[in-house]
């Protein structure tokens, strides 16, 4: 055969040679033709394509030594293994010639080794090899061999599901005391829920009996235990959670290397999508409610049985990827302790989605549970409470509630408990983040749960308390009128109580809440600033929450315009740093566009929310306050907010004190009109502010101010 | 027959213990919030300001003999327990003790050697769990059923024949648990919020851990509180006529350097005296409505009064004030308790009551 072989493939060439010098000789649709024959030719005389026709119809028996053929074709697809790789068909007709056996062991050896592909292997040819196996013929090692590179290419293979449908006959192998740590491994990634039965797992345990407590049976096991925790149970040491050895590396390198080449992307993992608790804390601890529980499956599901096997479930511990998550969205199964959701990112995009009370319950209870044991009721005299772990622990759930966006009902419950004996600076960053979060409250409990504790907090704390607290109402100012702008822009701002639900908030009501805490601040800030003498820092920390403040109608869509009380508005004013009077001078100005706004639209719908004339009233005093006091000179007018008597003033000799709070006078701002003065009038030896006040100079002046990035009072007073 | 609930006014909210968020237009609050709605609301007194009830009925003796089973109370009188509470069982089911008996066992072995699977169906010879329902241990419709579980052995040197001995036993319960707390969980929750266990730690906290691990529960530690143990104090003083207390003995400490310790015994007759006293003034003003209410029920003031009347009897003679102190530990004829959260009660007639004690410190922890 392999004689006939040989001669028939050069005549073959000789024949289309011969063919091609007549075609060229007719010269009749020469390049049509000439091109057609030039690729059956290349194809014939492809000696890759020859040596693999060899190796698909040589027969079985037929001799190995001395045959310099088989040595050369085998040579041939070796070097384009090692090279390109093989194409899934040159890899079945390849591997069904090796484990036929048609030229005995020692090929069968050779081939499997260069078993590398190029794009994937055919499913089909797995399971033909497989089916050989049963066969019995193939010498042990050759079969581990086998099962090796089944392992190592396991994810190249196009499809599994025929694999998965002899998943038995597969099993069956296990019973081999070689063949088992192979075998467990490839039924590990085989392993579907439909797979695991009663009888295997008292296989398994036999063998277990049998051979004592080895890796690969525990690691199979486990698995079951994912799927079926109500047939089999078991506790892995840790010294054991190693998974399955390697067992794939010279084929490894080969197909890394042929990929490289190739350039493909085709990316085979072999690692254990196994999700153990690795133990990173060296220290045990007392107390282990900060532990996260690990991610498992239901066992006793005994309830909805009918329900899980009519519609197959997955466990989320066996879903890897988001896409994975997507495609099983319909059907996954939560898992046995809600709790091991906040590690992981993926849990927590599916508890987004997902609307089951009961879940989200179950992850309140563990999470308020974990709170309070940890910081409320703290037996051993919260020794613990700094600890490293409590740190992490809050900082896990931030970063969840960030994700989400939203609070879990259990901390704010657990804040509001905290709050009262808190002292200020355990975990402050991470206390306070937690409160930025929490949900409106309504305004008759607001004061109770909120403003009571933190009342007492900020007056008792220091100036870096105050600021971070500042800090942390503005987050929390934030994220509620952010919540207010999505839900109420859905609709209609006529919020009639909606009958079916109880869980409507009306408008009017987060209104209440909003000004309550606008209030309360304002409160907050306006003894805060008398209490520190008016620092900065905590001055800047206000403005920041009255820039939220004094854009709710037109940023957010609130229908309320709170003003600053006195007590924030003129230590703003006459702040020593200019920063703090332009950023004012900003608020002001949002206040007014809000204002007019407002006005416009109260005009043109009739039942437009109506602004008290209380408001216009503050805003506009503290408008004309202003205005005479940085530009026009005019302190201590009559009529305006800060009267002093005429005497006192008099009295305390200073020289026109009607400009001291001008714009050139202002202690914020006197060292820019000496810079201006000295620029203005460089030869001059004496200063006279007076002469900015000439109109020239003065708007010059202005400029001069504006340029140095002082917008707020450009927009506050617009050039005219 | 209803009792006040004064402190702990909550209304049902049943089905909005968890907000719904949805994507529906409407104008909505946040569903993870724990406030929100005024129905939702009423839970959160609880938040800042949950107590103990001021006033509680009168303990009454119970004929619990007839509707237990004995076997069953004598386990449950013989034993001191370590108490915990437990957050609610997410799908426990009473039907199922069978297989969680088995599974329990099968859980049990596996922890026990480490690194073996183990078949749930088949039988363990090591420990075998028991878990059974304890008929008759409720009080209201709204209380779970009790739930006992067993632990058997055999001992590591045991003959081949020798039977398998107790060696852990443990319970669930509720008893005249806050109805409005109880009717406010989901379907899928069982509430069994008091855990006792006696038996060897590594076993409790095997147990604890596959409750948990199938439960989706917490257990943490419930401590008797100082009020609590007073609680106790003048409701088991209160019935020495029925069934004599014996004595009744205090342990207090005192923060002073050297710590000390002092036991204070009293004779029953005179705590009984020093009691009725107490209640005196307000058994006349009940005169009329005496019939009506049997038993009556007793106050806190009435508890407070008969505290301060020990104490300062102790303080006349030993010029020691014991209210600079605390109670740790109470005792008498009808059973003891320990600030540590141990206790052990001794006649059955007056277990209820104080089970519903327990039952309602420990609903107290529950974390929502």
């Amino acid at each position: 055969m392999a004689t006939k072989l040989n001669l028939s493939a050069p005549s073959d060439s000789d024949l289309s040679s011969l063919a091609d010098q007549t075609a060229s000789s007719r010269s009749i649709n020469r390049s049509l033709r000439v091109a057609e024959k030039e690729r059956r030719k290349n194809e014939a005389e492809d000696p890759f394509v020859l040596a693999l026709k060899y190796f698909s119809d040589v027969e079985a028996g037929t001799p190995l030594f001395g045959n310099d053929e088989f040595e050369k074709n085998l040579v041939l697809v070796e070097r384009l293994a090692y090279s390109k790789g093989l194409s899934p068909e040159a890899i079945s007709i390849m591997l069904e010639f090796a484990m036929s056996l048609r030229m005995g062991n020692a090929p069968c050896v050779r081939v499997l080794k260069c078993l590398i592909p190029t794009t994937v292997v055919p499913q089909g040819a797995v399971v033909r090899a497989v089916v050989w196996l049963g066969v019995g013929k193939i010498p042990i090692n050759t079969q581990i061999l086998f099962i090796k590179w089944v392992l190592t290419v396991f994810d190249l293979i196009d499809a599994k599901d025929q694999l998965r449908a002899v998943y038995g006959f597969i099993f069956s192998f296990v019973t081999d005391e070689n063949l088992c740590p192979f075998i467990c491994h490839l039924l590990y990634l085989l392993t579907r829920k439909e797979s695991v039965r009663v009888f295997r797992v008292r296989k398994l345990l036999e063998l277990q009996s049998k051979l004592g407590r080895q890796p690969f049976l525990l690691h199979l096991l486990s698995l079951y235990k994912v799927f079926c925790p109500e047939l089999v149970t078991l506790s892995i040491p840790s010294r054991m959670r190693s998974g399955f050895r390697n067992y794939n590396s010279p084929w490894k390198s080969a197909l890394i290397a042929v990929q490289k080449r190739n350039g493909s992307q085709v990316a085979s993992s072999t690692s254990l999508p196994f999700t153990i608790k690795d133990k990173t804390n060296p220290r045990k601890r007392k107390h282990c409610h900060l532990e996260l529980p690990v991610l498992s499956s239901l066992v006793n599901k005994q309830a909805q049985t009918e329900l899980s096997s009519s519609r197959k479930v997955v466990p989320l511990v066996q879903l890897h990827s988001l896409t994975q998550l997507l495609e099983n969205m319909h059907r996954i199964e939560l898992p046995a302790q809600m709790g091991s959701l906040l590690g992981s990112s993926l849990a927590l995009q599916y508890l987004d989605c997902v609307q089951d009370e009961s879940a989200l319950l179950r992850l309140n209870f563990w999470l308020g549970y974990a709170l309070h044991e940890e910081f409320l009721f703290c037996g051993d005299g919260g020794g613990s409470q700094t600890s490293e772990e409590a740190l992490q622990f809050l900082d896990k759930l931030l970063s969840s509630q960030h994700f989400l966006q939203e609070s879990f009902s259990s901390s704010e419950a657990f804040l509001y408990k905290f709050l009262s004996v808190w002292d200020g600076s355990l975990l402050r960053p991470q206390i306070l983040s937690l409160l930025s979060n929490i949900p409106v409250v309504p305004s008759s409990q607001i004061g109770r749960l909120l403003f009571e504790p933190l009342m007492q907090l900020f007056f008792t704390s220091s100036l870096f308390f105050k600021c971070g607290l500042m800090e942390c109402l503005s987050n929390m100012l934030l994220k509620w009128l952010t919540w207010h702008s999505v839900y109420a822009l859905e609709d209609d701002l006529d919020i009639s109580l909606n009958s079916h639900t109880s869980i409507n908030m009306t408008l009017s009501g987060f209104k209440d809440s909003v000004m309550e805490l606008v209030h309360f601040v304002g409160r907050l800030a306006s003894v805060g600033l008398q209490l520190e003498g008016c620092h900065s820092l905590l001055l800047s920390f206000i403005l920041d929450f009255y820039e939220a403040v004094c854009d709710t109608f037109l940023k957010y869509g609130l229908p309320l315009v709170v003003m600053p009380p006195p007590g924030v508005f003129y230590p703003a004013l006459f702040s020593l740093d200019p920063v703090s009077v332009d950023r004012l001078a900003f608020i002001m100005y949002r206040y007014k566009v809000n204002l007019t706004s407002a006005k416009t639209q109260e005009k043109v719908t009739e039942q437009a929310f109506h602004i008290s004339r209380q408001t216009f009233r503050e805003f506009n005093q503290y408008l004309v306050v202003m205005v005479n006091c940085l530009w026009n000179s005019k302190m201590f007018n009559p009529g305006m907010g800060v009267q002093l008597g005429e005497e006192l003033l008099l009295k305390s000799n200073v020289p026109q004190y009607w400009t001291s709070f001008d714009l050139i006078h202002h202690p914020a701002f006197m060292s820019y009109a000496v810079d201006f003065h000295q620029q203005c009038w460089p030869g001059r030896k004496d200063m006279d502010f007076n002469s900015i006040k000439h109109s020239k100079p003065w708007s010059w002046y202005l400029e001069y101010l504006y340029s140095q990035g002082y917008d707020g009072l450009k927009q506050f007073v617009p050039t005219p | 027959m209803e009792r006040p609930h004064n402190s702990v006014a909550r209304t049902p909210l049943n089905s909005v213990i968890v907000q719904r968020r949805s994507k529906s237009k409407n104008y909505r609050q946040s569903y993870r919030s724990c406030l929100g709605a005024a129905s939702r609301f009423s839970l959160t007194p609880a938040l800042t300001a949950r107590r103990l009830n001021t006033s509680r009925r009168a303990p009454k003796s119970h004929n619990i003999t007839e509707k237990v089973n004995p076997e069953h109370l004598a386990l449950l009188l013989k034993m001191e327990w370590k108490l915990s509470y437990v957050t609610p069982l997410y799908q426990f089911r009473h039907t199922q003790l069978k297989s969680y008996s088995r599974q329990l066992s099968a859980f049990i072995a596996a922890e026990k050697q480490q690194g073996m699977a183990v078949e749930v169906e088949g039988s363990h010879s090591s420990f075998r769990v028991s878990f059974s329902v304890v008929q008759g241990m409720t009080e209201t419709d709204d209380d779970a059923e009790t739930v006992l579980i067993q632990i058997h052995s055999k001992p590591l040197f045991a003959g081949q024949d020798e039977p398998q001995r107790s060696v852990w036993s443990g319970w669930l319960t509720c008893i005249n648990g806050n109805p409005d707390y109880l009717r406010s969980l989901p379907k899928d929750f069982i509430c069994l919020p008091l855990f006792g266990s006696s038996g060897p730690e590594g076993l409790t906290a095997l147990v604890k851990s596959w409750f948990q691990q199938n439960f989706d529960c917490c257990f943490g530690p419930l401590e008797i509180s100082h009020t609590s143990l007073q609680w106790l104090v003048a409701l088991w003083t209160n019935c020495h006529t029925e069934s004599s207390i014996q004595h009744l003995k205090m342990i207090w400490t005192l923060p002073v350097v050297p710590p000390l310790q002092i036991t204070y015994t009293v004779n029953p007759q005179d705590a009984w005296e020093l009691w009725s006293s107490v209640r005196k003034d307000r058994q006349e003003e009940n005169e009329g409505r005496e019939q009506v209410e049997e038993g009556g029920s007793i106050d806190i003031e009435e508890v407070m009064r008969f505290m301060q009347g020990l104490k300062s009897h102790f303080y006349r003679h030993f010029r020691l004030d014991l209210s600079a102190g605390s109670l740790k530990q109470v005792s008498t004829a009808l059973g003891s308790a320990k600030d540590s959260g141990r206790v052990k009660i001794s006649n059955s007639r007056y277990m209820i009551t104080t089970l519903t004690l327990l039952t309602e410190c420990a609903l107290l922890k529950m974390p929502i």
